[in-house]
């Protein structure tokens, strides 16, 4: 009798943690494309504030086809789909940096859409923008001209998706090489930033309020 | 006299045409001959070319095959995600497709299984304007055809694993031109694609793999190779070199042999203008007599070269076309490409490059005009009386 309860708590905690169980990455690439994709193809006037937990919405999806006929694994993408959306309220995603074809770095004078990639930007207010070929020549013009920024934006490098220069993390001295050689690269957590520094060969892993001029320079030596 | 383009010396050299008509003819063949085939051979090498780079850059940046010993393997989604868990992934997919072997017609149906909600898939279904539902199949044309000779008009019947029939009906023809021309191609869910050949829920047949960041894939791929130590991972970028290094090295061997009898020609031409022109020369000879300038001479003769070659390249041209559209390149074809070439099974859509038109053009217009040209322009020169002596 001990055993089968044992086996029931135990089948209990894994159906608890199952959904938990999924990683990140995977909800992210995967999962929530489809699921937004069937949100918004067969169920897009579906709501769910009145469902309390997730394994109700899900077996109300799965069983009581809530939204047309969906099979297992369809129906687990929409409901982890609609739950994630409803409990993470998402954050709003900052615009590409856009480059133009004439437009220039500001400290090294290098045409910039040859390296879309390593595009960093600095606005000040009245709309004047300063776009830079690297993270580097961003930095040795920040350190210059800190007064009156109004907003710096980097690019992730995994997902190359546009971060607050404020919130990313930076990798120093590893073996990505950039068009000005050495180079700060930005990530958007802490978690990626060590896997590439561990990839890379890093040398120091920062957060913006640690980087430092001196530091910055003595990347081009 | 004025410099305004005069009837009378392009009638005079029609006529001269005209008149030695059999080794004329022999020379508008030869020349109508090599610019059909230089230009087949430049459109077919362009349209490879089209075709090759249009497919490559369609792939995903990395695809993986499953191997062991150097088999071929199914991956399973476990393996999957440990590739979706990889930072700079962008997404990968697990992909399923396969073909059924046809055993009355001896032929193999290529089978693609597609799951709607999936990013990629939808743009194959946006092609068909069809919607896949339930156990139901679309096929390409050809595909059609194929099954209609045994009589499978309204459904096919796939034999399974166990010997079991699963009975499949058909939903609906491929509408788009690309895939119309695929050979035998079929479109079905994956449920009914694992039910047919017996797969497991888990099984995919590779992973395709896109990345983010360009600067990043080459380093994601090493990694991969760390995890699947069996696996073949083929890059976009690798893929493309491999095709143009195969294919270039045939291309530049054709073209070499063409630039070799183009010359040929042309010092046959040319020793046929220079060598047996003593009837020419006193031809001139009389014209100039008759009171004709040194550059109404020349004007008839440029007349006479332009006549012949422009017909030669504009016919030339046209029959190559006619090579690569009616016939798609038979023979040629052949010789560019290997037996096992996945293009031989698909049919190119050929494209005429302008700028092989024009290179056919300037390689054999302008040369065939000089080389009648400058010999006459020899002899008008030179004194009327000297030549007719």
């Amino acid at each position: 009798m001990t055993f089968i309860k044992l086996l029931f708590t135990l089948s209990l905690t894994v159906q608890l943690f199952a959904n938990s169980e999924i990683s990140n990455a995977i909800k992210e690439k995967q999962i929530y494309p489809m699921g937004k994709k069937i949100h918004t193809s067969r169920c897009p006037s579906l709501d769910i504030s009145k469902f309390k937990t997730y394994e109700a919405l899900l077996s109300a999806i799965k069983e009581k086809h809530i939204c047309s006929n969906l099979n297992t694994k369809h129906s687990e993408a929409l409901s982890i789909y609609l739950w994630d959306k409803q409990v993470k309220k998402q954050v709003k995603e900052l615009p590409k940096i856009t480059i133009t074809k004439d437009e220039k770095c500001q400290v090294c004078g290098m045409y910039l859409h040859y390296y879309p990639t390593w595009v960093s930007q600095i606005n000040y207010p009245k709309g004047e923008t300063y776009k830079f070929d690297g993270i580097k020549d961003m930095m040795k013009f920040y350190f210059n001209n800190k007064e009156g920024i109004v907003d710096i934006f980097v690019q992730d490098y995994y997902s190359l998706k546009t971060l607050n220069a404020h919130d990313a993390y930076y990798v120093l001295g590893s073996d990505v090489l950039g068009p000005m050689g050495n180079e700060l690269i930005a990530f958007k957590d802490k978690k990626s930033a060590k896997v590439f520094f561990f990839d890379h060969r890093g040398k120091k892993l920062l957060s913006f309020d640690e980087l430092t001029a001196p530091m910055v320079h003595n990347l081009d030596r | 006299m004025t410099d305004k383009f005069n009837p009378y010396l392009f009638k005079y050299a029609y006529g001269v045409l005209l008149r030695s008509f059999s080794k004329n003819l022999f020379i508008f063949i030869t020349l109508t001959l090599l610019v059909a085939l230089l230009s087949a051979t430049l459109f077919l090498s362009s349209s490879i070319k089209n075709e090759y780079t249009t497919r490559v850059s369609n792939q995903a940046d990395i695809i993986i095959t499953n191997q062991k010993a150097m088999q071929y393997r199914t991956f399973n989604l476990n393996q999957l995600q440990r590739v979706l868990n990889i930072e700079g992934v962008k997404s990968a997919r697990g992909r399923l497709y396969g073909a059924y072997y046809f055993e009355k017609a001896d032929k193999k149906l290529n089978i693609i299984a597609l799951d709607e909600f999936e990013s990629y898939s939808n743009r194959l279904l946006d092609e068909t304007n069809t919607e896949l539902e339930g156990a139901s199949m679309i096929l390409s044309a050809q595909a059609k055809n194929l099954l209609e000779e045994y009589y499978y008009k309204e459904y096919f019947n796939f034999i399974k694993e166990n010997g079991s029939l699963r009975k499949v009906p058909i939903k609906g023809i491929l509408k788009s031109k690309d895939i119309q021309k695929r050979e035998n191609l079929i479109l079905m869910r994956s449920e009914l694609f694992r039910d047919i050949f017996d797969m497991d829920e888990r099984e995919i047949s590779d992973i395709s793999v896109t990345v983010s960041n360009p600067d990043e894939v080459a380093f994601i791929a090493q990694k991969l190779e760390e995890i699947f130590p069996n696996a073949k991972i083929a890059l976009k970028k690798d893929t493309l070199v491999v095709y143009e290094r195969s294919y270039n090295l045939k291309s530049g061997f054709f073209l070499s042999i063409f630039i070799v009898s183009f010359f040929t020609f042309f010092i046959i031409i040319y020793d046929k203008l220079s060598g047996v022109s003593s009837h020419e020369k006193k031809e001139i000879g009389v014209l100039k007599a008759l009171g004709w300038r040194v550059r109404d001479v020349l004007e008839a003769k440029f007349y006479e070269a332009l006549l012949l070659s422009l017909g030669a390249y504009i016919l030339g041209t046209f029959l190559a076309l006619l090579y690569v559209y009616l016939f798609n390149g038979a023979i040629l074809l052949d010789i560019f490409l290997s037996q096992n070439d996945t293009l031989h099974h698909v049919a190119i859509s050929f494209t005429p490059s302008i700028a092989s038109m024009i290179l056919v053009f300037l390689l054999s217009v302008p040369p065939y005009i000089f080389a009648t040209i400058i010999p006459s322009w020899r002899v008008a020169t030179t004194d009327a009386d000297e030549v007719m002596r």
